[in-house]
């Protein structure tokens, strides 16, 4: 088993607008790109649970030519409404440091 | 058709590039300069107090290189979203620069001023024709949120820097504008591939962003060819990699592979990247998939109210384990003692976040219960009247350093307060109350250009 923060070398998050929060995983090498998307690991009720949604609120897509995997989900608050604590969504990523990928 | 080449100088009017990068790449022969000149990340205070959020300085100076070269050369000058949000005092401010600039240097030029800021009139119409949607989670647009509204701005595309360009200018000042319409509206007129022109400006509009290293904010050049495009740095001592370019389209958007427009999407899905030489990337096979509807985003923000705000550390160990009970009961007994001032609970929003808990997460942290050995505390308060939020700040404070809790031994003081005075009080803040988008038939409509002689 491998956790996604040793596997990854881009784990960012970020505004996708005002209302949505993306989240990107990049990976160095193509083998360990494909080892994570074939593992099946990462999807939508992995991170529905993780961030307390449901699972059709989260959208991951591949994207092969930058070994990147790009998922995004609604922003717990508008950025910049009175509760929001992360204005650019910059550090709403940590929950996915710890996923496990089989080897 | 001969390659058309333009160049992005900055990702962020005011975030800077370095002279050597825009003094090569004018070298080169341009058919165009252009910057953003505004984004939305930053939150929705400088759309509502209508200031930028960098320096008038900061914008000054990449504003004068810029205007210089291109009357030298004889080319357009395009910025969009002016000042950051594209509102009318914002965009104001980038006109007086420009002009500021153009008398130092005695430049003459004709100058296209193209305003974004909406009439709560023509929303109204339009939102009864049922021609506005929302962007997403967010309320749907009413009468009473339009009223609500401080400041709403539409997001222009390609056609309204095109009839400027048309009409004359050589210099555009946009107010609110897609990104990637400032560096499409050229290469579209006169006749590239559009699926090649969405796609190039998506990259170029970031500038520095695509460049290794990321050394700050440089410029990047962009050119057109009829079947690909090609993208490079403006410094000498940087270079553009596959990886980064196609990387790109990630950044701030949902989807990769389908980037909306006003017309369209820019579909990237057979795209092709390939590195032709150590600083050029090369990329084709982008397509743009136009829609038989116009739509113009809206953006607009409302006034939340004066906010006042405190900062402390908490070290006692007793405190911190009890410290979601003890900021309940804070709550309650600030509430308390605004009533006795006479401040009702709707008058004022007390918020109080745990840093070292939760604060960052909230509900959605998995390890709230791994508190350290110290928290700090943000706390502030919003209302409408700058006073009530300073008078139920300080009752807070009060609160805070002085409330008991259950095994309590500090009993002098709760909280380490790192500053005297300790109550910031930081003016009139806003929130986001339109994120929507608007049908339209004319795309020149609802932004007026203003066409002056400098």
């Amino acid at each position: 088993m491998a956790r996604l923060i040793d596997l990854a070398n881009v784990l960012r998050s970020k505004n996708a607008g005002a209302l949505l929060c993306t989240l990107d995983i990049m990976f160095e090498e193509e083998a360990v790109y494909k080892k994570v998307c074939d593992s099946g690991v990462l999807e939508p009720g992995l991170i529905a649970k993780l961030y307390g949604i449901s699972d059709n609120e989260v959208s991951i897509i591949p994207y092969d030519v930058a070994y990147a995997i790009k998922i995004t989900i609604p922003r717990l608050h508008k950025s910049g409404d009175p509760d929001d604590s992360d204005i650019y969504g910059a550090q709403q990523h940590a929950p996915l440091l710890d996923i496990e990928i089989p080897d | 058709m001969q390659p058309l080449r333009m160049m992005a100088t900055t990702g962020m009017l005011g975030y800077g590039y370095t002279e050597e990068a825009f003094r090569r790449g004018i070298a080169q022969g341009l058919d165009f300069i252009a910057a953003d000149g505004g984004s939305m990340d930053p939150g929705p205070h400088y759309l509502g107090e209508g200031i930028p959020f960098v320096s008038r300085q900061a914008m000054k100076r990449d504003i004068s290189l810029m205007l210089e070269a291109a009357i030298d050369q004889g080319i357009p000058m395009l910025i969009g979203s002016c000042g950051g949000g594209g509102s009318e005092p914002q965009l104001a401010l980038v006109r007086e620069l420009v002009e500021e600039v153009a008398a130092e240097k005695d430049l003459h030029f004709k100058m296209a001023i193209i305003h974004s800021e909406q009439s709560r009139e023509s929303l109204k119409a339009r939102r009864a024709d049922g021609k506005i949607e929302s962007l997403g989670p967010i309320a749907e647009l009413t009468d009473d949120v339009i009223d609500a509204s401080h400041r709403i701005v539409g997001m222009m595309g390609v056609e309204p820097f095109q009839q400027a360009l048309r009409d004359g200018a050589q210099v555009v000042l946009a107010g609110r504008a897609t990104d990637a319409s400032i560096f499409s509206a050229i290469p579209l007129m006169r006749g590239y591939d559009p699926g090649l022109c969405w796609h190039l400006s998506k990259i170029i509009e970031c500038a520095g962003q695509v460049v290794t290293p990321r050394t700050g904010q440089d410029c990047v050049l962009g050119t057109i060819h009829d079947d690909h495009f090609l993208v490079e740095p403006g410094h000498p001592d940087k270079i553009c990699t596959r990886m980064k370019i196609a990387a790109h389209t990630l950044y701030e958007n949902p989807s990769p592979y389908h980037l909306e427009e006003p017309d369209g999407t820019l579909v990237t899905t057979h795209a092709q990247y390939e590195q032709i030489s150590e600083r050029v990337v090369k990329v084709s096979g982008s397509r743009f998939e136009p829609t038989n509807r116009y739509t113009v985003k809206l953006e607009g923000v409302k006034q939340s109210g004066y906010r006042t705000v405190f900062m402390a550390g908490v070290r006692d160990p007793i405190l911190i384990s009890v410290i979601d009970e003890f900021i309940a009961a804070c709550h309650t007994r600030v509430a308390g003692e605004a009533a006795s001032l006479g401040i009702a609970p709707n008058d004022y929003r007390l918020n109080i976040r745990v840093y070292g808990k939760n604060a960052t997460m909230g509900p959605r942290e998995p390890l709230a219960d791994q508190v350290g050995h110290e928290v700090g505390l943000l706390v502030d308060t919003l209302a409408d009247d700058p006073e009530i939020s300073k008078a139920v700040l300080a009752k807070a404070r009060y609160a805070l350093l002085h409330t008991d809790f259950p095994g309590r031994k500090c009993i002098s003081g709760n909280l380490a307060i790192p500053f005297s005075p300790s109550d910031m009080p930081v003016g009139m803040t806003y929130e986001f109350s339109v994120w929507h988008r608007m049908e339209i038939k004319d795309p020149l409509e609802p932004f007026p250009i203003e066409m002056i002689e400098v």
